[in-house]
């Protein structure tokens, strides 16, 4: 297209020149999740690091349930924890005196009465400071006791059944005494799910690209109004190369922003979006989807002032309901149209990319971003052009 | 002793042209032509379809019926060739305010297909013309009215186009700026450039032209040089009579002189449409003063295209 690259380089050149575009396209946005990621305090941390732990118990050496779940406490990886040993009647003393995270009381006889389907209780003795280590010691007691449990229910069950007392033994203890099903790993709670200083930056991203690539298209509506739209279309350049020309200065200014955005905001906030690749697509997907968006807005207005408030709406309305401030959730036809958001599918999948996802893994929200561009073009070829007829 | 040939030819043919939009037509079957060197008028008051004809001959709206030929070439908005011959000077400033005057004319010279020293050259020739040198590395957001008027035409001139196409060029702008854009048109008319001028200010489309059409309504009410035009309304003068005294006495007896054709009398004076005013004047001020009337001034209005329009139209010019 003769001109094409002219008029870009001539786009370009004015929206460095007026600043506008560094303002809306990264001052604000940067400020904005700088306000937001203070306000939001330490909710977005990604980890958390756990303090060292002590736990005073009692239990029989001998008694191999009891080993086992003390054992099971004392080898977590995300913590470290210290057990001293009292004899049981000591416990609670020694848990308030030493200032100890938990107590814990394995009474006597505790894998016997498991094997054989009997009730046992193991007692927990919450320390007068409490903490969220206590409340993860108390979790995994749990978790094991749930295992130790299901042993007592299957030596029931065979009692039941009429099983001689070593067979049901031996059962039960297969049952209780079989790998802990009760692991802790260190991660996020989703694999597709930002932390919320991660979503802040995507969505002010997204939210801000929205703006940016107005001063594409939109400014075909300037130039309307300012007459060199005129002068343009009697130069020999095709009207096609005009818009074309139009939408390449907004997806540049919206590639370049994007990309900046969030590799300042990955910086500033300590927030990592995984492969520079997939992120690369996820985009260019977006800005493609934000560009159509901008022929459509073009169609409807008749001025410049009216595209902006329009974008601004838009913007506003796909930011929120994708999640540019805080997690938004539907179900049913609410969710699918959530689901639908570029902006939703933009953060979706620098989720999936956090977590380590590949280009084949965020094929999904790359889908949606270009189905989403893909219906722009088409409406905004079907809509009647109001500020032409103007 | 040298002969010099003149090879005229039609730079721009209109045949037809119809314009509508919605149950209005705008443009209704205009048709004229413009050879080289020529410059072409469009006279006519705001609305009356001057600035859609432009549209359509500069390929930026397309025409309901008709055609617009330039350099025989079919002119429509998709149409590039055309539009490398011809420069358009829109009526509203097509300048972008955050480019110096300089990298405006580049731009648009660019899209034009100039480059290199060719683009360098003539955009410092035209900034020299159009007195903008000094000022060519401003922002063009600071210049006065004036100086982006200039401009403005400047660009139109850059690629030296065949047929120079200007829209109401002077509207807003100061006297001085006015006569100097108006001296840069008839430079261009000089060296060969076609012109189609449009206007509702009859003074330059009389100075300018060498043919005008005067339209209305969106459609072509007469066409011609200037003296043609004017003998379209008979060739009558208007004389007015300022003063006191018994004027409808003077009115009545200067009603049986075989110069005057009609008589008014609007109370401050009469006003009276003669053949030959020159000639009658001496008799007219003599017969109202033997009526009772006491002149204390008078003025000879010559026919010029206010009188046409009005001839035509009924209506006056700016109406």
């Amino acid at each position: 297209m003769p001109g094409l690259w002219t008029m870009v380089a001539n786009d370009l050149r004015q929206r460095i020149r007026d600043k506008s575009v560094f303002i809306f396209s990264l001052i604000v946005p940067l400020a904005l999740m700088g306000v937001l990621s203070l306000v939001f305090g330490g909710l977005g941390e990604d980890t958390v690091d756990l303090q060292p732990a002590t736990i005073v118990a009692s239990a029989d050496d001998a008694d191999q349930l009891g080993a086992a779940l003390l054992g099971a406490v004392d080898s977590l990886q995300i913590m470290d924890v210290t057990i001293k040993r009292v004899p049981a009647a000591d416990v609670r003393n020694e848990t308030q005196a030493s200032g100890a995270d938990l107590g814990i009381i394995i009474p006597e006889g505790f894998s016997n009465a498991v094997l054989s389907g009997q009730a046992a209780s193991v007692q927990l003795i919450e320390g007068d400071n409490a903490s969220l280590e206590t409340g993860v010691l108390i979790s995994v007691v749990q978790g094991v006791v749930d295992q130790f449990a299901t042993g007592t229910v299957t030596a029931a069950a065979g009692g039941l059944s009429g099983l001689s007392h070593q067979d049901l033994a031996a059962l039960a203890q297969q049952a209780a005494a079989g790998p802990v099903l009760l692991t802790l790993t260190e991660g996020q709670a989703a694999a597709e799910q930002l932390s919320l200083r991660g979503t802040l930056v995507a969505g002010q991203a997204g939210l801000f690209l929205m703006f940016t690539v107005g001063f594409g298209v939109l400014g075909l509506l300037a130039e309307r109004e300012q007459g060199t739209l005129a002068r343009l279309r009697s130069m020999p350049v095709t009207g096609g190369a005009v818009i074309t020309a139009k939408a390449c200065t907004g997806f540049i200014l919206g590639f370049v922003a994007t990309t900046v955005l969030l590799t300042a905001g990955s910086q500033l906030f300590g927030v990592s979006f995984g492969s520079p690749l997939v992120v690369a697509a996820l985009i260019l997907s977006v800005v493609t989807a934000a560009t159509s968006l901008t022929f459509v807005v073009a169609r409807l207005v008749r001025t410049a002032e009216q595209a902006n408030v329009a974008q601004s709406i838009l913007a506003m309305v796909l930011g929120i309901a994708g999640g540019a401030f805080f997690p938004v959730q539907g179900t049913g036809f609410a969710a699918t149209l959530l689901d639908l958001n570029p902006i939703g599918a933009f953060i979706r999948g620098l989720g999936i990319s956090a977590g380590g996802g590949t280009l084949g893994d965020v094929t999904g929200p790359v889908a949606v971003m270009l189905a989403f561009a893909a219906a722009g073009l088409v409406l905004s070829r079907l809509l009647p052009d109001r500020g032409a007829q103007a | 002793m040298d002969v010099v040939q003149t090879q005229t030819r039609d730079v721009l043919d209109v045949s037809g042209l119809v314009r509508r939009y919605g149950d209005l037509t705008a443009v209704d079957g205009v048709s004229f032509h413009i050879r080289t060197g020529e410059t072409y008028g469009l006279l006519g008051p705001n609305g009356a379809g001057k600035t859609t004809i432009i549209s359509m001959v500069a390929g930026l709206i397309p025409a309901n019926g008709g055609t617009v030929r330039v350099a025989g070439r079919a002119m429509t908005p998709s149409e590039t060739e055309a539009k490398r011959i011809i420069g358009l000077v829109p009526q509203e400033l097509a300048i972008y305010p955050d480019l110096t005057a300089r990298e405006n004319l580049k731009f648009f010279g660019r899209l034009q297909g100039l480059s290199g020293k060719e683009l360098t050259r003539r955009t410092n020739e035209v900034l020299e013309l159009i007195g903008l040198s000094d000022r060519a590395g401003d922002l063009t957001k600071k210049y006065s009215g004036g100086m982006k008027r200039r401009l403005n035409i400047g660009i139109g001139l850059l690629h030296r186009p065949t047929l120079l196409i200007l829209d109401e060029p002077t509207v807003g702008v100061d006297p001085q700026s006015r006569n100097a854009i108006l001296e840069s048109v008839e430079r261009l008319s000089v060296e060969g450039m076609a012109v189609l001028y449009t206007t509702h200010y009859m003074e330059e489309a009389e100075r300018l032209c060498d043919r005008i059409a005067i339209i209305d309504e969106g459609r072509i009410q007469a066409e011609g040089t200037r003296d043609e035009l004017i003998t379209l309304t008979g060739g009558v003068d208007r004389i007015n009579l300022r003063g006191g005294g018994s004027m409808s006495r003077a009115a009545e007896a200067l009603r049986g002189l075989p110069a005057v054709q009609h008589v008014d009398n609007d109370g401050a004076g009469l006003i009276l449409t003669v053949s030959d005013g020159p000639t009658a004047l001496a008799g007219i001020v003599t017969g109202a003063g033997h009526a009772g009337m006491s002149v204390t001034s008078v003025e000879i209005v010559r026919p010029d295209l206010e009188s046409v329009f009005l001839h035509l139209t009924g209506k006056a010019l700016r109406d």
